[in-house]
């Protein structure tokens, strides 16, 4: 067959088809059982004749339009429907905590790393009192010789409405930053892991030198606990992917690689919502001085154990 | 240029598909073009949460929230969301005419859309170089979602398939001569005419028979489109 020809021949089923898949972009509601048969009978001639028109007739303009459409129908008529992420409801009952349980060792390891971080800034901070000028800044210090921690300016500047959305933004862009990071080889997830470490032993041990350590852990007693266990948990994530980016498997690292992200991306989306909880506590609870300091304490206690019986889930059966 | 081999996909009944792989430079431009569209929305938050305060001095800190509230979104939101909503556009990627599909063309779930997404911070460091140096020009959320933004090839729309071709010509000769009826009116007019009187004396030359139905006091370029252009009866 010649090109004239086939061009010819073939070019009204092409017209038709294109027809048809511009419609059917524009409301796939309106499409009807044999209309969306008669696109897939049509794409498939489409397709055979992008291959004749490949091999036969590279770089006409039949050969250009034809792959035009092939690619334009296999984007419609074919979904990747294997990474879809379920309803809310089976998210948190079952996607999250079969998700939370597979990354149990990437947990482990930088919940060790966070207190190895720890216990290694408030060393220092106990060694060299320098270093806490250095991390919060000469007005805080000069407010902890004069017995008030910075975190009274919370409830003072501004209201909490205006606070809790700068908390939960932010601790939303750290949760980000230390998932992300894994896919730079797991680095920005031990960063974040390891900074969060270091300076909370590093203010720990600062306000503990000025006799306001007591008074620290009230603040972030409320929501000091779940924060730390999110940033965390969503670190985990990034540290599985950093590990299956660098550590060899049977498959290829691609497949592994891919596999991980979309594991570690149910972490993160569980874990995003908790953040906006915590805004609030962090910004209305923790800084209350007329809330009782065991009120605060149960309150941190009990959004931990929630996140954990949620992220856990014990009706789920055991494994993955 | 030619395509790299990873670039064909096989499609259905082992068919070989090979997708329009869009490079850094087509890419940088539509990610340029989003950030410009962030920056403007965010302005535009920006101002409404600005009349929120002018109109309602009681509702300041209110105007203040939701405007650190709407930049996290805005900031973090807008990638995914479009690309999910648009199947795999966000504005400035249809404005170049650009699109993210899976590695098989197919299109990607929402699963792959967020990924590519949540690691676009790293990628702003090291996007560009990863694309320079790979052969399907994926930054680090493509490889981790598993996706390859294409060329939608919606200019090629416009171009020229001939129904009517001189005969014995080659593939290689209609394309070239597709390729100029397509290109003609962008092409200075004297160098237009030029190049279509050299191909009407080809044309001539293999087949003059469809020669001879020409019209030698037209322009020549139009002659030649007219020539080719109508199917035979």
């Amino acid at each position: 067959m010649d090109y004239a020809r086939f061009v010819r021949l073939r070019s009204a089923l092409w017209d038709g088809f294109e027809a048809r898949l511009a419609a059917a972009e524009k409301d796939p509601r309106r499409i009807a059982y044999g209309d969306l048969e008669d696109i897939a009978l049509s794409y498939r001639q489409v397709l055979h004749d992008h291959a004749l028109a490949a091999s036969r007739f590279p770089g006409t303009g039949a050969a250009h339009r034809l792959r035009g459409l092939a690619l334009q129908g296999t984007h419609w008529l074919r979904w990747d429907r294997g990474d879809r992420l379920p309803g809310p409801g089976a998210f948190f009952a079952r996607t999250f905590p079969l998700a939370f349980r597979a990354h149990l060792p990437h947990l482990v390891a930088a919940v060790t790393l966070f207190a190895t971080a720890l216990l290694f800034g408030a060393s220092l901070a106990i060694v060299q009192p320098g270093a806490g000028t250095a991390i919060l800044g000469p007005e805080a210090v000069e407010g902890l010789r004069q017995g008030h921690l910075w975190t009274e300016s919370l409830v003072s500047a501004v209201p909490p409405v205006v606070t809790s959305s700068g908390i939960a933004t932010n601790n939303m862009s750290v949760a980000l930053a230390g998932w992300a990071g894994g896919a730079a080889l797991g680095l920005g997830s031990l960063y974040v892991i390891l900074l969060n470490g270091f300076l909370l032993g590093a203010v720990l041990a600062t306000t503990l030198h000025y006799g306001l350590a007591g008074a620290l852990l009230e603040f972030v007693s409320a929501h000091g606990p779940l924060e730390i266990t999110l940033i965390l948990v969503t670190s985990a994530g990034g540290l599985a992917l950093g590990q299956a980016l660098v550590a060899a498997e049977d498959l290829p690292r691609r497949v592994v690689w891919q596999r991980a992200g979309r594991d570690a991306l149910v972490l993160l989306v569980g874990c995003l919502p908790w953040f906006v909880v915590l805004g609030i506590v962090e910004a209305v609870v923790s800084p209350a001085p007329t809330v009782p300091r065991l009120l605060k304490a149960g309150l941190g206690l009990g959004l931990e154990a929630s996140f954990l019986v949620l992220a856990w889930n014990p009706r789920l059966p055991g494994g993955r | 240029m030619e395509n790299p081999p990873d670039a064909t996909v096989l499609g259905l009944d082992n068919v070989p598909l090979e997708l329009p792989v869009a490079g850094p430079a087509s890419r940088a431009l539509a990610a340029f073009l989003d950030y410009l569209i962030v920056g403007i929305v965010v302005f535009l938050w920006g101002g409404a949460c600005l009349a929120l305060f002018a109109v309602r001095r009681g509702l300041q800190w209110w105007a203040l929230a939701a405007f650190l509230v709407g930049l996290f979104v805005i900031e973090y939101g807008y990638f995914a969301t479009v690309e999910i909503l648009r199947g795999g556009q966000t504005f400035g990627k249809w404005a170049v005419g650009l699109r993210v599909v899976t590695r098989e063309a197919a299109r990607p779930g929402t699963a792959a859309f967020l990924i590519r997404n949540a690691v676009r911070s790293v990628d702003l460091i090291i996007g560009v170089p990863l694309m320079v140096l790979d052969d399907l020009a994926r930054r680090l959320g493509d490889r981790l979602a598993g996706t390859v933004v294409v060329h939608v090839e919606a200019s090629r729309r416009g171009a020229v398939v001939l129904p009517r071709a001189p005969r014995g010509w080659s593939a290689q000769e209609v394309a070239l001569l597709e390729s100029f009826l397509w290109r003609a009116p962008e092409m200075e007019p004297w160098r237009a005419e030029h190049l279509a009187r050299q191909l009407l004396d080809c044309i001539r030359h293999d087949d003059p028979d469809l020669a001879a139905r020409v019209d030698p006091a037209r322009n020549p370029v139009e002659a030649l489109g007219d020539l080719v252009r109508t199917a035979e009866a």
